[in-house]
């Protein structure tokens, strides 16, 4: 095991994967010499020239498209985003092109295309700095992952990069330092399988990347209080392992999601309505969602603090709902 | 343009227009979706634009017709049952007549929000360049879709990577029913290519030899790796942009389907030279007459997807 960043991870996976396969293209708008806006491709222009990997203009569109023109006839590309938000920017190569193309011509081709989206990092403004995985998560076609630490980030990405399907790949601009034991060697992990990051019979949290992280911090708070939180992960919303968190809501008869975006319709509702159609004899308490009030996330930290959860709200909200 | 090429380019516009003008009776009289944008009037275009390419190149293709896919190889019955639903098309009932397919003929598909060709094809260029140096990709598209924005996007990064690309535009005149006068900044979509700096040329797109030629020098340029090159064939639409179009937008509606079909004009051209003998002219009607006629058998016997296909072909 290997104590390195979160974005190294990242860098680690995107070497590998170059090396192992010589399908794989890596470009964004400054991936190359610069190593991009958050220097996670850093070193990898170097590594492997510019046929592998290169800039784009600032064309959201065509990185996109390009993407599923380049997977459909063999590539593997993937694509760096600047900014999670962008996925707007290219909504139609996002939604239709890389969800869709293979679809609507009747399975005639393979889409092996990975966008890598960094999100969340509030304090960036309203349209770069959004979590916006519940629009992906919607939309049929586009695979998800959501990675919470620098194992899952290297192990993900490399299962997305071999994967045949397109995959929404968001890396949390706050994590892109958090360190953390990385295995040895080549090794890959699993999309649609959930993890119990913490165990407890309390609550069943469920929360990903930054709201991961903060859900852990208040849960030790919670435990000084002698509540013990479960807290699940789910690393990908599609697939979207809905099993372990059922299970998990047996056993805790509460369940409290937490996430970085709007709260109308986000993953918090698709978990709400999941339950209350399957788990719903095992539900104790009323559902509860942490989540941004329907606002557009502001600049000024002091804003943006008043609306994204905070470890304090977490412990909070688990207070009253034990009661 | 040789002599087969020229007769195969007419065979191939006959068949496609009567096949299409049996497609419209069939859909008129509700034995299939209304789904078609009529071709007709751009088929020569179209057919002796793809004349130029190898068996081994690809085409992503516009929603005006089906002459694309006949000239491609692809066959009747296929085409005629991704219109029905029924079993026996490309698509398995997820794209209509919208997304036919046809990947060992070289069809890519098709983008159904106009202009997603743009960016496909740079992906399609970038893989070729890179896995199967010497073949092109050619985008055909109207002269409305020009007007979206992954028009300037894709030629620019094309031009920068000088990719295997090329960009073949039908000008009919219409965006659906806004004229291209009352929508577009420049005289000729071919004067865009100057943005780019590509070669921009303007042709007349009823002229088969004509487009033919251009085309083949497109295709030189891109298979020498000097990039792409956008190409604006000057066509008329003879019909509504979709089956139900009345054109009140369009006093001319009625006699332009005498006064600038290209279709006969052809023909005589080919008759003067002797390509063609008015025997040989019968002869290929009664050929696309005999294929259509067998294509319409297949899909008539064959049976509707069954729904279950709904739910298939999302995820490899």
């Amino acid at each position: 095991m290997a104590l390195i960043t979160y974005s190294k991870a990242i860098n680690q996976a995107l070497e590998e994967e170059l090396r192992r396969d010589q399908d794989v293209i890596l470009y964004g708008q400054d991936v190359a010499e610069w190593g991009g806006i958050f220097k996670v491709t850093d070193g990898l222009f170097e590594k492997f020239g510019p046929d592998r990997v290169f800039n784009s203009p600032i064309s959201e569109n065509v990185m996109v498209g390009a993407g599923v023109g380049a997977a459909m006839m063999g590539l593997r590309p993937v694509v760096e985003l600047q900014f999670a938000d962008f996925i707007f920017t290219a909504g139609d190569e996002v939604f239709f092109k890389a969800g869709m193309w293979r679809f609507m011509h009747g399975g005639a081709f393979k889409i092996p295309l990975v966008v890598r989206c960094p999100s969340g990092g509030s304090g960036f403004g309203p349209e770069h700095s959004a979590c916006p995985e519940a629009f992906v998560m919607h939309a049929p076609g586009l695979l998800c992952a959501v990675p919470s630490t620098p194992e899952d980030a290297k192990g993900l990405l490399k299962t997305a990069i071999r994967m045949d399907n397109p995959v929404m790949y968001f890396e949390h601009k706050l994590l892109y330092a958090m360190r953390g034991e990385v295995p040895d060697g080549d090794y890959t992990t699993p999309f649609g399988k959930a993890v119990v990051r913490r165990q407890g019979d309390a609550v069943t949290i469920v929360a990903w990347q930054e709201m991961l992280r903060r859900s852990l911090a208040a849960a030790d708070r919670l435990s000084k209080d002698g509540i013990e939180v479960e807290i699940v992960d789910p690393r990908t919303l599609n697939p979207f392992d809905r099993e372990t968190i059922i299970e998990s809501v047996k056993k805790t008869g509460a369940c409290l999601v937490v996430e970085e975006a709007y709260r109308t319709l986000g993953v918090g509702a698709e978990i709400g309505a999941m339950l209350a159609e399957h788990a719903l004899p095992y539900l104790d308490k009323p559902f509860k969602r942490l989540a941004i009030p329907d606002v557009p996330l502001p600049t000024s930290p002091q804003l943006v603090d008043a609306v994204v959860p905070s470890v304090d709200a977490i412990y909070k909200a688990v207070k009253d709902l034990v009661g | 343009m040789d002599n087969t090429k020229l007769l195969n380019v007419y065979k191939t516009s006959v068949l496609a227009r009567r096949f299409e003008a049996r497609v419209i009776q069939m859909a008129m009289a509700g034995e299939m979706p209304p789904s078609l944008h009529a071709g007709a009037g751009q088929e020569v275009c179209q057919t002796a634009a793809i004349a130029a390419l190898n068996p081994e190149d690809y085409i992503l293709y516009g929603h005006r017709g089906i002459a694309y896919m006949i000239a491609r190889g692809t066959s009747l019955s296929a085409i005629l049952a991704d219109m029905a639903g029924k079993v026996g098309g490309t698509n398995n009932g997820k794209g209509g007549v919208m997304h036919v397919v046809d990947v060992p003929h070289g069809i890519l598909g098709e983008s159904g929000t106009l202009g997603g060709g743009f960016v496909m094809s740079v992906g399609v260029g970038m893989a070729l360049k890179r896995k199967m140096p010497g073949r092109v990709v050619v985008y055909f598209f109207g002269d409305g879709t020009s007007n979206r924005g992954t028009f300037h996007e894709s030629l620019n990064w094309a031009t920068v990577q000088r990719l295997p690309c090329i960009y073949f535009c039908e000008n009919n005149g219409f965006a659906v029913s806004v004229r291209t006068s009352a929508s577009t900044s420049v005289q000729n979509i071919a004067d865009r290519a100057a943005g780019y700096g590509i070669p921009g040329v303007v042709v007349d797109g009823t002229d088969p030899v004509a487009v033919y030629e251009v085309m083949e020098k497109a295709v030189e340029r891109a298979r020498a790796g000097q990039g792409p090159t956008l190409i604006e064939a000057k066509v008329t639409r003879l019909l509504g942009h979709y089956l139900a179009d009345q054109q009140t937008y369009r006093p001319d509606a009625a006699t332009i389907l005498t006064t600038k079909d290209p279709l006969p004009k052809f023909q005589e051209s080919l008759l003067r030279v002797g390509i063609l003998t008015n025997a040989l002219v019968k002869q290929i009607e009664d050929d696309a007459q005999r294929q259509i006629d067998e294509a319409v058998a297949t899909v008539n016997a064959a049976p509707l997807l069954a729904p279950e296909a709904a739910l298939q072909d999302l995820y490899a």
